[in-house]
């Protein structure tokens, strides 16, 4: 006995409407569908009323659907589209999520209008949803109109989520609006793209018009000025990369690229950090799918980078997210030659003098930094009426001036050692004397340093007198101390207690 | 009398005839280091394990070659004095071997290879400047020192030099640089005792190193230095062995500085490196390298696949491999250890013949595309080289961008696939 599989189309419907994960997806379906029906225009307008319900219009000139093509649009998995980039038939079913599905569409002079209700809503009472089809002869030309009425777009579409330069730079990264297949193809078919928002969405500027060419930033190799290198910018032109596989297989990895500074960067539609959006893209029917930045290499940072390769022979997840066949040969293969193109780039002569004048004026910047700094202590300075030490080379300054002005005694430093807790030998003249050495002489005992090896404390000044005071009433690692200032010393230890001096330099420079 | 004629230039590549007496190398050229002496005595051919092996290699000595002669692996050969005690032989023995030259020999009469004989500067220098044995120590001044290099019939000699170390101060990398041009003036004055070529060490890592040694040594000469010498040596490398821009800079920068000098005429010799940085090295100027990483190699097991990539022998694919040694049923046996009564010496000395081969076979692709004297061919060939090796294709591709053709162009038109 044989038996056949079974397929729980409602589950299915569901899980594919559900699969994508961006409401903006709507718009790469759309765009993708407009593109492979070869129109020249697609109009994209996306309303939301103040009850938060979303309306979605997408109108192209392109050759329209026949009932078949209807039925493609509304079928699962049934896509009449094979070298397109919609053939999984996946892409539409994201209209599900709605309350209307409407489709005006003509095509050879046959006029059809199709309606979907409540699509989503019968998809969860578990029961497939149907449309209706009304077709009459027309003397229109050919093009559709899709409706989609109560789109469930989450928050996506709520006027904080949704702006026009948001949609802009999702038509360039993430959809045919953002194709690199002009440099490459001499037959490429180019559309105009319009997106409008309803003014309860944003209306801080006029609706996006654009076509379906991804344009870098003007080049701008050399420019003039002190603090240019944010805006300099090189196209890297197209090149065809070939591989062949062990099989015999030969892969075509289409590259085209540019290297910029952040302004220069900028002149794209981005959104967010760039660190998000520029690198090494991999890409297929010339839609950016999923970044590939090993193939920058550790020694440079990808963001300066904006590369596209496009691959037809990458696989891609069903929602068009990520790329499926990342363990097979093929994607090995992409990534080896793209990492051989990418370190040519970077030995690129003009990229290196990118990154060095980069550098160099960072160090002016500093430079710039440094002046200010300066100009701060120095004002700080004046204040204090001189030395002010702040760390223990500025208390060794202190100490030589101490000693050279007539001091009582001569203590000079004969080594310093800054990671050592007892940090200084000091040459008194007739001995070598270990000592502490410190801003302020409250700051050692905060360490805990056992006093074994000390001879001297030597500080610009004593420093938080509560906090020795209550070092001195609570003992110190086990032995009691005393802090005796009016005799400038420490005396530590309970039988055979050990006296160290202490200098105090403040009030003596 | 010694000549080196430069018959092909490919960029800063060339190919040349290094012409001494009546013995010709064609360069780009790579001296097989070779122990001549290993303790034995001269019916086993002064033994030396593997050292022995290489030996029959060189000289043609069926029972261990086989029906082909591979003495061709061999045609000019480096040999160190320092090397002569590395069997701790005793001082009767150093002087029973010194007292013939190589050639004379019995077993080397046949030998029509040059013979280079470095002083071992390096290691001599690690043994404080002494020469030690099993019952002797002797002092190593410049005098010494080729009186033992002229002891071994050699075609070149080097002057005894004091290798700098990345880690030197600058005060005494100067006092290294003028010992060592002591020692080159030395040499200098005893220049007609040598029937054959002497090359001259130079040791710096960048151009403004390179100038002080240089300098060093024509002040100390008080002459050009092509007025003595024959070649040029560049020593000090192999501490930096691994770090193939510090050599790509250093013989690039050597190759200048010899150029503004007017001592382009003089051949190039890299002291110590062979290997994968070889094509590089080429592709900027050298003209020679030695090395005895074929032996080491073997000596640890490794079988070369190509310049980047050792296996462990009894991994290798031997069928993937087309060079003779490979297609040699003998040594594909021993190789594969499938004889009867094999040394270990056997096994590995077919594959330190296979690894030579193989460093061989990168020098005479080379010198073929230099005598063609196309760049884009040079790039093409240094670019499949270094395909797979990631860590190392940006210097190549540095290196190509740079000097001999721009992967990106001003004009927006690109080269290279």
């Amino acid at each position: 006995m044989h038996k056949t599989p079974q397929v729980n189309e409602v589950n299915e419907f569901i899980e594919i409407a559900s699969d994508f994960e961006d409401p903006l997806e709507v718009i790469r379906e759309a765009l993708s569908n407009s593109y492979d029906a070869e129109a020249t225009w697609v109009d994209i307008e996306i309303n939301q009323d103040d009850e938060g319900r979303n309306t979605l219009i997408i109108e192209d000139d392109g050759h329209g659907m026949d009932e078949q093509n209807l039925a493609s649009f509304f079928d699962l998995g049934n896509s009449n589209k094979s070298d397109a980039i919609g053939y999984k038939g996946h892409g539409t079913k994201i209209y599900y999520k709605s309350d209307e599905i409407r489709v005006e569409t003509v095509k050879e002079g046959i006029r059809m209008e199709s309606v979907m209700d409540q699509p989503w809503e019968t998809l969860n009472d578990r029961e497939l949803p149907t449309y209706s089809v009304n077709t009459e002869e027309t003397d229109e030309t050919s093009g559709t109109r899709i409706e989609v009425h109560g789109f469930r777009a989450g928050q996506g579409f709520d006027p904080e989520q949704l702006t026009y330069n948001k949609i802009e730079h999702y038509i360039k990264w993430k959809t045919i609006g953002g194709s690199t297949a002009w440099h490459f193809d001499d037959d490429f078919h180019e559309f105009d793209i319009e997106v409008t928002l309803s003014s309860h969405i944003d209306d801080t500027r006029d609706k996006i018009e654009t076509s379906n060419k991804l344009k870098f930033p003007e080049e701008n190799l050399d420019p003039d000025g002190e603090f240019v290198a944010e805006r300099m910018c090189k196209h890297f032109p197209p090149r065809e990369l070939t591989v062949t596989l062990d099989d015999g297989r030969e892969l075509t990895i289409e590259v085209v690229g540019m290297v910029g500074g952040k302004e220069a960067r900028n002149d794209l539609p981005t959104y967010g950090k760039h660190s998000a959006q520029f690198g090494i893209w991999l890409a297929k029917d010339h839609i950016k799918v999923e970044r590939y930045n090993d193939a920058i290499g550790a020694d440079n940072e990808f963001f300066h980078f904006f590369f596209i390769a496009n691959c037809q022979d990458l696989e891609l997840s069903a929602n068009r997210e990520k790329i499926r066949n990342k363990s097979g040969d093929v994607y090995q293969a992409i990534t080896d030659e793209l990492e051989r193109f990418m370190t040519k780039v970077c030995q690129d002569t003009w990229y290196n003098d990118y990154i060095a004048r980069r550098k160099l004026e960072d160090k002016k910047r500093s430079v710039q930094t440094q002046e200010t700094s300066l100009q701060e202590r120095l004002t700080k300075t004046k204040e204090q009426g001189g030395l002010s030490p702040s760390n223990p080379a500025e208390v060794i300054a202190a100490l030589e001036r101490y000693s050279a002005n007539g001091s009582p005694e001569t203590i000079e430093i004969a080594d310093f050692r800054l990671d050592e807790e007892v940090n200084a030998i000091v040459d008194t003249g007739e001995e070598y004397k270990n000592a502490a050495l410190e801003v302020k002489l409250s700051d050692f005992f905060e360490d805990e340093t056992p006093l074994t090896h000390i001879d001297r404390f030597i500080c610009w000044k004593l420093g938080d007198l509560d906090a020795l005071t209550k070092t001195e009433r609570a003992s110190y690692l086990g032995e009691p101390i005393r802090f005796d200032f009016n005799n400038n010393e420490v005396r530590y230890g309970a039988e055979d207690a050990k006296t160290i001096p202490v200098l105090e330099l403040a009030d003596k420079v | 009398m010694v000549s080196f004629d430069v018959i092909a230039e490919a960029g800063e590549a060339r190919r040349s005839q290094l012409q001494i007496n009546d013995r010709t190398l064609e360069t780009p050229h790579l001296f097989p280091v070779v122990n001549f002496y290993g303790g034995g005595n001269e019916p086993a051919l002064f033994g030396g394990g593997i050292h022995r092996t290489v030996k029959e290699f060189m000289i043609n000595h069926p029972p261990t070659t086989g029906d082909e002669d591979y003495s061709d692996l061999f045609h000019g050969v480096m040999t160190s004095i320092s090397s002569l005690t590395d069997y701790g032989i005793r001082e009767k023995k150093l002087e029973e071997y010194l007292d013939n030259e190589i050639r004379e020999w019995d077993k080397f009469s046949d030998y029509d290879g040059m013979i280079f004989a470095d002083s071992g500067g390096y290691k001599i220098l690690k043994q404080d400047g002494e020469l030690e044995g099993a019952d002797f120590k002797k002092d190593i001044d410049q005098d010494k020192a080729l009186d033992m290099q002229l002891d071994l019939g050699p075609d070149i000699v080097v002057n005894l030099d004091h290798p700098i170390h990345p880690d030197d101060e600058f005060e005494e990398r100067i006092e290294k640089m003028e010992k060592t041009a002591a020692n080159a003036r030395r040499l200098a004055e005893r220049r007609d005792e040598v029937d054959g070529a002497c090359y001259v060490t130079v040791h710096g890592y960048y151009e403004a190193m390179l100038e002080r040694s240089f300098d060093a040594i024509e002040d100390e000469l008080g002459q050009p230095i092509d007025e003595v010498f024959d070649g040029i040596g560049l020593g000090s490398l192999v501490p930096r062995k691994d770090n193939v821009e510090v050599l790509i800079e250093a013989v690039s920068d050597c190759r200048r500085e010899m150029q503004q000098r007017g001592y382009n005429d003089l051949p190039l010799h890299v002291f110590g490196i062979s290997g994968n940085a070889m094509p590089l090295l080429v592709a900027v100027g050298a003209d020679s390298f030695d090395s005895a990483s074929y032996l080491h190699q073997a000596v640890n097991g490794k079988y070369c696949v190509n310049l980047f990539e050792t296996v462990p022998v009894d991994e290798a694919d031997l069928d993937a491999c087309d060079c003779r040694i490979c297609n040699d049923g003998l040594h594909r046996d021993r190789m594969r250890n499938r004889l009867d009564d094999l040394y270990q010496k056997d096994i590995l000395g077919s594959v330190a013949a296979h690894n030579l081969a193989i460093q061989q076979r990168e020098l005479r692709r080379f010198r073929q595309l230099i005598a063609e004297a196309d760049e884009d061919q040079i790039a093409t060939y240094l670019e499949e080289a270094v395909k797979d090796q990631k860590g190392f294709r940006k210097f190549a591709y540095k290196l190509i961008n740079e000097r001999i053709k721009p992967y990106f162009d001003d004009d927006g038109e690109t080269s290279y696939a």
